[in-house]
């Protein structure tokens, strides 16, 4: 992977562009090149204008500010030498193979010898790409298939022709894998590869039963959705976001590369409701809207959908359906349902699902790949196979047998049987061979759920366990609800530091549920205040900080390794962590305020010291105190471990890891690292302002109340924050321990919990899911 | 007594604050530029200098120590020329002035260089350690307001609605922009150096303003308010420098005079309302010279806020055609510490330029006070 140093992507579009920041994002200086639009002022106008728009994007296609400075705009007709001192050249250019091709040419004038070209072609194979090409060229092309947005969807498809060198595969490969954080599969040279062609057909599917059925655009994205584990967006949901325009595109170039035989042209039948809808701009959320819209007619803003069959907009309906209850969480019940409702999602998902059981072998080497591209490239919680074998392959195959439809040959072999299974402690899969193989993991990555598979945990209790995951280093799991925080939690922990310090080397904090975690168990706590059970509330305070100090305090090294949120109490853990090796997607932050409450274990304390001792700001009792102050009373979360670097709610020192299946391997091993010579953190002391800080934020806060930003509530709880950071009567000219500070913290925490404003906060947040602004 | 006149002016460009082209120079380094070229331009012997008096509303950090101090050695005057940096806020250079006209009026010295020097985007307002008194804080609130605070009251007080401040502002960068276009700036503008570049135009104005765009800008300062950042003078970087010295020096010496300093004043009102300062000290100022406010030909009117700027111009019953001819601080930028000495430099200049009798110098001061010059015509 050193081999890359310099990347080029030539195409500033959609997904030219965001490749470009998502290497920029691995840290590689990348060159963005598009061609010299007529008349342009700026003959890099394309690119620095895409460059200009990601700054802005939301979601970020950037992970924090430098990277974005690794991208250099340029344009084709002035920059094509520089392509001579680039390594890898990713080509993101409109779908036509001889706009490609011609490309092709010029880029390989000016490349240097050995260099490695892609394409991010999603639809033509690569063998027509090449043709005509020199050898020296085909030995050092490939596909690198990229999914939109490259920087979150965590798939690549790699795709190698007869006469590309091993070498550069592997090149790629490990670049990506490693400094893009993706996961490679191995594709065939089909059409559309893998995920693209069992995705365009499922959605195809569903779109014209649908219309066929009558069933309307959201009954259908309920039911072709969360029941299947298929994102919420459901099929014409998702299709907005994809753009409707790309579909008959897609469908026509589909239809044009696959064998008479393939199921696909059966499903490939006009809509022609959709034909108006993009004829009139309706091509999805980037133009006016899609199968839905938001009309903002007479001021207030309605979500409405659309009738397939006449094409009219109606208000749309978030509609009960009785399958879907009465099925609960069975997606074969729902199938099974006598109803139109059932009827509807068997059709579509007993063709899905067959149409992917006749995929194997033909677009991939296994089934585990198909099932990993589907989950990573459309978000599905399980791939076809794993979704076959909970329904079960032997219904499916009566189906299909009751339908007179062909069983694929896999299907066939896992009749009486199921697609994986677990051997001694190991994952297998079903093979061509109709025997079982291992589900190979990549060299280096280490997943917690093998480890759970082959091993029974040291220690457990209702709200997590620990593992022992080899080297004397052990693994802190939280299993509670959403990984939110409770007593539980703190009672595990402090009998995992007496284990750790008798007969291990080291521990680990790691999950691989999709939030390290959200925070305290709010739920317990308005229990505990609505029953007034204030001592239990303090209990949980005052064991939180003792149990988070004696994290700090341990004669072993401690790493957190956090992948996505991990906020309030489960970012105060990562706090207390000696080291943290975060996934790049990590969102970060201390929201307590959203609530009503401040950090109660220990977060203040540790944010004042880091920002005193990292911070870069001027001296003086204040600076360090108003920029915690700033970040928590405004409930700031890190949107990457980039920025919760700049934070602080990292420390510089700590690491980031791109990829999410290499997250444990590298904690571990920075945890052994650490081992040797380890000495906990002795205690802190604290120079802060006092009374004449807190006045200083207290004025801060009116100020942000005048204009309207901040609420009523709102300046009480600023109010107890900036009592805490200031460090409450202290004077500039005192020093503050610790554990004052701490008892200050938990005061203040404790003078809010029980007040008719936090309790409204913590309600509205567990029945909303929204901070609410009292 | 000893007459003293102005016999030179110059200032820096003036760019906004963290954006603009002076954002990374030094506010030391800026200042010393200005007096070098200060001195330079005006030909004045530096051997003969008493003292250099600098102005600085946040004289912390970079702008800590004794910064004028520092100024004078960085800008090579000789060793034995004495330096104190001075603060009244807004007023700082504008004291400066006073101070040098005081001294050389009692026989204290015939030469000062007056500067006046702000690095907002280095040195924040408030400083980087805000420590106000807590209990006063508290009960005496206004002690501490916010300057847009201020000029939201003003506006109340005075009804001054929101159009109103929006035609003033537009007025002022209007004149900014002529003034730009037809040169009438250039000459009061020492070049900066940083680094490989040189820095020599105003970085502030927006000649393209309309009202529609001002119209559409939300409240800077409180929800329900007046003001917007349109009708309010941008944090700005800059430096200014004025020559003071007694009339006979600079008739041994040959220099040319600008003016005559003819009265000057201070004076305190409610820091709530602290933008009508100018209402106070002026009068104060314009009695001490024996004239009125129509006997003004030249006004130069610190645009902290439009708000304040029309109610003082309303209540001093000044002719809003004599103010601010060139433009005022909402166009040109307002960096606190050099206001003063640039308001009364270009008044002096304006005044011979304009070929009038009196002008007046005038601003607002954070805190509740108002501080004027009265000059007169050489």
């Amino acid at each position: 992977m050193d081999d890359i140093q310099t990347v080029a992507v030539i195409g500033a579009g959609v997904m030219g562009a965001a490749i470009a920041a998502h290497v920029a994002n691995a840290g590689t200086t990348v060159l963005l090149l598009d061609i010299v639009p007529e008349g342009a002022k700026d003959r890099n106008a394309l690119a620095a204008g895409a460059i200009a728009r990601m700054m802005k994007a939301d979601p970020a296609p950037f992970m924090g500010k430098r990277a974005a400075k690794l991208v250099t705009p340029g344009n084709l007709e002035d920059d094509l030498d520089k392509l001579g001192e680039v390594d890898w050249i990713i080509e993101a250019v409109i779908e036509r193979r001889d706009i490609k091709q011609a490309l092709y040419a010029k880029i390989d004038a000016a490349r240097k010898p050995g260099s490695i070209v892609s394409s991010n072609t999603s639809t033509i194979p690569l063998v027509t790409l090449v043709e005509g090409l020199p050898e020296s060229f085909r030995q050092d092309f490939l596909i690198s298939h990229f999914f939109n947005p490259p920087r979150y969807m965590r798939l690549m498809e790699l795709v190698g022709g007869p006469d590309t060198r091993p070498e550069a595969l592997e090149t790629i490969r490990a670049y990506a894998d490693h400094r893009l954080g993706k996961t490679v599969i191995d594709a065939r040279d089909t059409p559309s590869f893998i995920a693209n062609r069992l995705g365009v057909y499922w959605l195809q599917v569903a779109v014209v039963e649908a219309a066929g059925r009558g069933i309307p655009v959201e009954e259908a994205d309920l039911l072709i959705g969360k029941p299947f584990g298929f994102p919420k967006t459901g099929v014409f949901g998702l299709l907005d976001l994809v753009g409707l325009d790309l579909m008959p595109h897609v469908n026509a170039s589909l239809s044009a590369a696959l064998p008479e035989a393939d199921a696909f042209h059966a499903a490939n039948r006009p809509v022609p409701v959709i034909a108006g809808l993009i004829s009139e701009g309706y091509t999805g959320r980037k133009g006016k809207g899609g199968f839905y819209r938001i009309n903002r007619d007479g001021g207030k803003k309605v979500k409405e959908a659309v009738d397939l069959a006449t094409g009219v907009y109606a208000s749309a309906r978030k509609p009960k359906l009785e399958a879907i209850a009465e099925a609960g969480r069975s997606p074969r019940a729902l199938m099974e349902h006598d109803s139109e409702h059932g009827r509807y999602a068997r059709a579509v998902m007993v063709a899905t699902l067959a149409y992917a059981a006749s995929l194997a072998g033909e677009v991939a080497d296994t089934i585990a790949d198909i099932d990993e591209a589907m989950c990573l490239g459309y978000a599905w919680k399980d791939g076809p196979f794993v979704l076959i074998d909970r329904i079960g392959p032997d219904w499916l195959i009566a189906r299909l047998e009751a339908d007179g439809a062909p069983v694929p040959p896999i299907l066939e072999a896992a009749r009486g049987r199921s697609f994986y299974r677990v051997e001694n402690g190991s994952l297998e899969q079903l093979g061509l061979d109709g025997a079982y193989h291992p589900v190979p993991r990549p060299v280096g990555v280490l997943l917690l759920s093998d480890i759970k598979r082959a091993s029974q945990p040291l220690l457990k209790n209702g709200s997590a366990a620990v593992w022992d995951i080899g080297d004397g280093v052990l693994c802190f799991e939280f299993t509670s609800k959403m990984n939110s925080m409770d007593d539980q939690i703190m009672a595990l922990m402090a009998k995992t530091l007496g284990l750790v310090q008798k007969s291990y080397k080291a521990l680990v904090i790691h999950n691989e549920g999709a939030n390290f975690s959200v925070g305290a168990n709010l739920g317990l706590a308005l229990f505990a205040a609505n029953i007034a059970a204030w001592p239990q509330i303090d209990a949980l305070v005052v064991g939180g900080q003792q149990t988070y100090q004696a994290m700090r305090a341990a004669p072993f090294p401690i790493v957190g390794a956090p992948s996505g949120m991990a906020l309030g109490g489960g970012c105060e853990i990562l706090l207390h962590c000696d080291a943290v090796q975060a996934h790049a997607e990590s969102y970060i932050g201390l929201v307590e305020v959203g609530v009503g409450l401040i950090p109660g274990w220990g977060g203040c304390v540790e944010m004042l010291y880091r920002w005193r001792t990292y911070g870069r700001l001027p001296n003086g009792p204040m600076p360090a105190t108003a920029k915690v102050f700033e970040i928590l009373s405004t409930a700031t979360v890190a949107k990457s471990a980039a920025e919760a670097k700049a934070l602080l709610f990292l420390r510089p020192e700590d690491g980031i890891t791109m990829n999410r299946a290499r997250l444990l391997a590298d904690a571990k091993a920075r945890a052994l690292a650490m081992v040797e010579g380890y000495t906990a953190p002795g205690p802190r002391d604290y120079r802060l302002p006092g009374p004449s800080g807190r006045a200083a934020l207290d004025m801060a806060v009116r100020n942000f109340r005048r204009l309207g930003k901040a609420t009523p509530y709102d300046e009480v709880v600023a109010g107890a924050l900036a009592g805490v950071l200031s460090g409450g009567e202290t004077d500039p000219i005192e020093v503050v321990g610790e554990k004052e500070l701490l008892a200050l913290e938990r005061s203040e925490f404790s003078q809010l919990v029980c007040q008719a404003g936090t309790l409204d906060r913590i309600e509205s947040m567990l029945l909303t899911g929204k901070p609410l602004r009292n | 007594m000893t007459r003293v006149v102005v016999a030179g002016y110059a200032r820096s460009p003036f760019t906004l604050a963290t954006r603009g082209a002076l954002a990374r120079v030094r506010p030391d380094d800026l200042a010393a530029q200005v007096v070098r070229g200060l001195v330079a331009r005006t030909g004045v012997n530096s051997e003969d200098i008493e003292d250099l008096l600098l102005g600085c509303a946040f004289p912390e950090g970079e702008q800590g120590l004794n910064l004028a101090r520092l100024v004078g050695l960085m800008a090579g005057l000789p060793r034995s020329v004495g330096a104190a940096t001075v603060n009244r806020f807004c007023g700082s250079s504008m004291t400066s002035v006073h101070i040098a006209a005081g001294s050389i009026a009692m026989g204290a010295g015939d030469v000062f260089i007056c500067v006046g020097v702000e690095s907002m985007s280095r040195v924040p307002m408030m400083g980087f350690n805000p420590l106000p008194h807590p209990i006063f804080a508290k009960s005496n609130p206004e002690f501490y307001i916010g300057m847009g605070d201020t000029a939201e009251n003003v506006a109340q007080r005075w009804q001054i609605s929101r159009a109103e401040q929006e035609t003033f502002a537009l007025r002022s960068q209007q004149r900014a922009a002529a003034a730009i276009a037809e040169g009438r700036i250039t000459d009061e503008i020492i070049p900066i150096t940083a680094g490989d570049s040189v820095i020599e135009t105003d970085g502030c104005p927006r000649p393209e303003t309309t009202l529609e765009g001002l119209a559409s800008l939300k409240p800077a300062f409180s929800a329900e308010g007046l003001v917007t950042a349109g009708t309010s003078s941008p944090l700005t970087d800059g430096a200014s420098a004025v020559l003071v010295c007694s009339e006979a020096y600079a008739e041994k010496a040959g220099l040319p005079v600008l003016a005559y300093v003819r009265a000057v004043a201070v004076r305190g009102c409610d820091p709530e309302f602290m933008g009508i300062g100018p209402v106070g000290a002026s009068r104060r100022a314009l009695e001490r010279a024996g004239i009125s406010a129509g006997d003004l030909d030249v006004v130069e009117l610190n645009e902290a806020f439009a708000s304040q700027s029309i109610a003082c111009i309303r209540d001093l019953g000044l002719d809003p055609k004599r103010v601010n001819l060139d433009g005022g601080a909402i166009a040109l930028g307002h960096p606190l510490g050099a206001t003063g000495a640039r308001i009364v430099g270009k008044a002096a200049s304006l005044l011979a330029r304009e070929k009038g009798r009196y002008a007046l110098a005038t601003q607002c001061i954070g805190g509740g006070q108002g501080i004027a010059t009265v000059l007169e015509a050489a």
